[in-house]
């Protein structure tokens, strides 16, 4: 379970990228966030990992103080929660082998880690995650070499490396064409249905919401200016989804229905 | 330019037309600033200011020591009437341009024009030259004194090679003066070579009063026991021990030996100066030399001392490059400006480092070899001094923006596997850093060792060092030989560096 209790950020240059934000997630959500670019979503997802330091606030995993945490506690609490990004965040030079195994880095001796060696059982691992989203013969490719699609399926497997109770997606499929948004999307679903790993979520497209949110939250200048159920999500109207989201909001055609593993 | 523009159209002429033009033909450009024209009046201004000065400069020196205004211009023309002409005809068409220009920059219809900047230019090009002393004729008519020193350097082959050589050798003494024995005859040896001189003893030549040569005394030579049909070449040996080879008729003095080895040559006793010292008789001897190739092609002095000279070269350019290296990581940090703009004391220290760098990035590496010479001595070290001062600024620059060109999203990614920040360093900010930092360093390698050839002209070792040296002993074939493995050699590492840094990049 995961409390957030009146997070607070405010940037060095006065920005007040969140205000009193509260909420609670029970194990198993699939929560999305929604928002305005600019609305704080970025920062409330970084802030549970402390990739960005709260201002004020408590961020509680499983009873778990992350924002009271120190160094080595801190990283412990982090290599429980997975996290994937609009920009994959891979290291493009670096093969995809090296990247998913660099999920294992708050696991493994921190003085082999340095000079790249893993334990056997973790590159297994490694290949059986990559087998799971049908990447493992891109294995020794080059990050960079791979599709959009497949550069985020190794940025999942990353995430997974660690074992988490807590994936957090940054807009995961913004630069993804529709269909491949779906694909992703249904990765995590499977996520978080079959591993039972609760997912935290920004997501732009109100279908998409729609598709795959257990609830809602919606930010708006940095305050929850809306909390739903995933019954509430589906019997809402393009123009509610506009006033609480912005003009920014769209709506995409519906994707085909999710294909498996490929 | 805009803002400019629009002030343009506002701007009135201070006089009428008229009085634009009068101004313009006393000083020229003057009526251009009155009618509110000032950067092209004042452009006028200089030009004219140059272009008087500059002709000037040149009509006294092609004059020589001529006075008077007139008589210079006349001096000068009848030695480059051409070059009078061009410049006196285009000067009275800027001077009328001018003034004609003034009128219309008066007149608030339509400003600009430019024209008579094209005139302007024509006539600095027309004294540039005069200045730089242009000779096309020159250099067509005396294109076949190039010929032969460039077929020498474009294929030096014939000096990369040379044979061992064993020499067969006689002489017989010569008393000169007339005091003294005359030395007998040598001792004839079997099996071995022998010269014979008839008589043993006579004068050298010497000169009289009006510097003619008054010929010495007439040897008769006799020498036997040399390989047949064999050129043979006559030396004089002084009694200080000093070998000449005489020249009869323009020619050194030589002589081709008969089927049995035997030769008969008539040598006039050559001229030599003897110090005024030297009093009573002296003992001088002629020697009759054969010399024999022994044994195959072996590499000359000068291919044997370029190929030193490259591996020199290249070393110069590799230890540079290290130290470039290995200096400029740490200079790089101080002037990647997202690593320094946490205070103004780092700021402070960015912008000093980044002024150091670009005043040291500026002064080509020959002239830092020309301190380095002053401050290690000559030699390759001064070469290395040189190229690693270049390199670390140059070097320091490209990895600063090698960080400053790193992607935050990986380290941020890494972090939030709950590395530490030794892992984070290692996984997400060394990865990024390495490609640009190998194709740099091979990149700046590679104008290392280009560069180390050339610094040796100024003192700085390797090849360079020994090039110079060739082209001014005139030795355009050793220097051929130098000039090919510079090419050579460079281009093979252009070659490499690109392979190797398109598997990095």
């Amino acid at each position: 379970m995961l409390e957030v209790q009146h997070l607070t950020k405010v940037y060095p240059d006065g920005t007040v990228a969140l205000r009193d934000v509260s909420f609670t997630v029970p194990d198993g959500e699939f929560l999305v966030i929604i928002g305005l670019s600019g609305s704080g979503k970025s920062t409330l997802l970084r802030c549970i990992n402390r990739l960005v330091e709260p201002t004020e606030g408590t961020v509680l995993l499983d009873g778990a103080d992350v924002t009271l945490a120190q160094s080595q506690e801190l990283r412990r609490i982090r290599r429980k929660i997975g996290m994937i990004f609009q920009h994959f965040n891979l290291v493009k030079r670096s093969s995809v082998m090296a990247n998913v195994l660099a999920g294992r880095l708050g696991y493994v001796n921190p003085l082999g880690s340095l000079a790249h060696r893993f334990p056997p059982e973790d590159r297994k691992r490694a290949i059986a995650t990559l087998e799971r989203f049908g990447i493992a013969d891109q294995a020794r490719k080059r990050a960079d070499e791979l599709s959009g699609g497949q550069q985020q399926r190794v940025g999942i497997a990353r995430a997974l490396m660690q074992e988490p109770t807590l994936m957090l997606a940054d807009e995961p499929v913004a630069s993804l064409d529709p269909v491949l948004a779906h694909t992703i999307l249904g990765y995590l679903e499977r996520i978080n249905r079959e591993s039972k790993i609760t997912v935290l979520c920004s997501l732009h497209y109100l279908d998409l919401v729609q598709r795959y949110a257990t609830s809602v939250i919606g930010l708006r200048e940095g305050k929850i200016v809306y909390r739903g159920s995933s019954k509430d999500i589906k019997e809402m109207t393009d123009q509610q989804f506009k006033e609480i989201y912005g003009e920014e909001a769209e709506r995409v055609s519906a994707g085909p229905t999710i294909r498996g593993d490929e | 330019m805009s803002p400019k523009t629009e002030q343009r159209k506002e701007r009135r002429s201070l006089v009428p037309p008229p009085v634009a033009l009068g101004m313009s033909v006393i000083v020229p450009g003057m009526g251009q600033i009155l009618a509110g024209e000032i950067q092209r009046g004042l452009l006028l201004i200089g030009s004219f200011a140059s272009i008087i000065g500059l002709s000037v400069w040149r009509f006294v020196l092609l004059a020589n020591g001529v006075t008077g205004a007139l008589p210079i211009y006349l001096k000068s023309f009848s030695r480059r009437p051409e070059l009078v002409i061009i410049l006196t005809l285009l000067m009275v068409a800027l001077y009328v341009w001018n003034f004609l220009d003034a009128w219309k920059q008066a007149k608030k219809k339509k400003r600009g024009g430019a024209g008579i900047f094209v005139v302007i230019i024509a006539l600095f090009f027309a004294l540039g030259w005069q200045i730089s002393q242009i000779d096309v004729y020159k250099a067509v008519t005396k294109f076949p004194e190039a010929l032969q020193p460039l077929s020498r350097v474009l294929w030096p082959w014939k000096a990369a090679i040379t044979y061992r050589t064993k020499e067969l050798t006689a002489t017989a003494p010569i008393l000169v003066g007339d005091v003294g024995t005359a030395p007998p005859a040598p001792v004839k040896q079997e099996g071995k070579p022998y010269l014979i001189s008839e008589p043993t003893r006579g004068h050298l030549s010497t000169l009289d009063s009006q510097n003619e040569v008054v010929p010495g005394t007439l040897l008769h030579l006799r020498g036997s026991g040399f390989r047949p049909d064999t050129e043979t070449q006559i030396w004089w040996i002084d009694p200080l021990g000093n070998r000449f080879r005489p020249r009869q008729g323009g020619k050194y003095t030589s002589v081709m030996t008969d089927a049995n080895g035997e030769f008969t040559f008539d040598l006039t006793m050559p001229y030599r100066l003897m110090p005024p010292s030297a009093v009573g008789p002296q003992l001088h001897k002629v020697e009759a030399e054969q010399s024999q190739r022994v044994g195959g092609p072996i590499a000359s002095e000068p291919l044997r001392v370029t190929i030193e000279r490259m591996i020199e070269t290249i070393i110069m350019g590799m230890m540079a490059t290290l130290f470039g290296i290995i200096l400029s990581i740490p200079v790089s940090f101080l002037a990647a400006r997202n690593l320094m703009s946490g205070s103004w004391i780092t700021m402070a220290i960015y912008f000093i480092t980044r002024t150091i760098m670009n005043i040291v990035r500026s002064i080509e590496p020959l002239i830092w070899a020309l301190i380095a010479v002053v401050w290690v001595g000559l030699g390759p070290f001064a070469g290395i001094v040189a190229l690693t001062l270049h390199s670390v600024a140059a070097l320091g620059k490209l990895y600063s923006e090698a960080i400053e060109g790193i992607d935050p999203g990986p380290i941020e990614a890494i972090q939030a596997t709950g590395a530490t920040k030794l892992q984070t360093i290692v996984h997400a900010v060394v990865p990024q850093m390495i490609p640009p930092f190998v194709s740099f360093s091979i990149y700046r390698w590679d104008i290392n060792v280009r560069m180390s050839t050339v610094i040796g002209l100024v003192g700085g070792g390797g090849v360079g060092f020994i090039l110079v040296q060739y082209i001014r002993l005139l030795d355009y074939r050793a220097a051929g030989i130098a000039v090919w493995f510079i090419a050579l050699t460079v281009s093979i590492l252009d070659y490499v560096s690109a392979q190797i840094r398109a598997r990095f990049v």
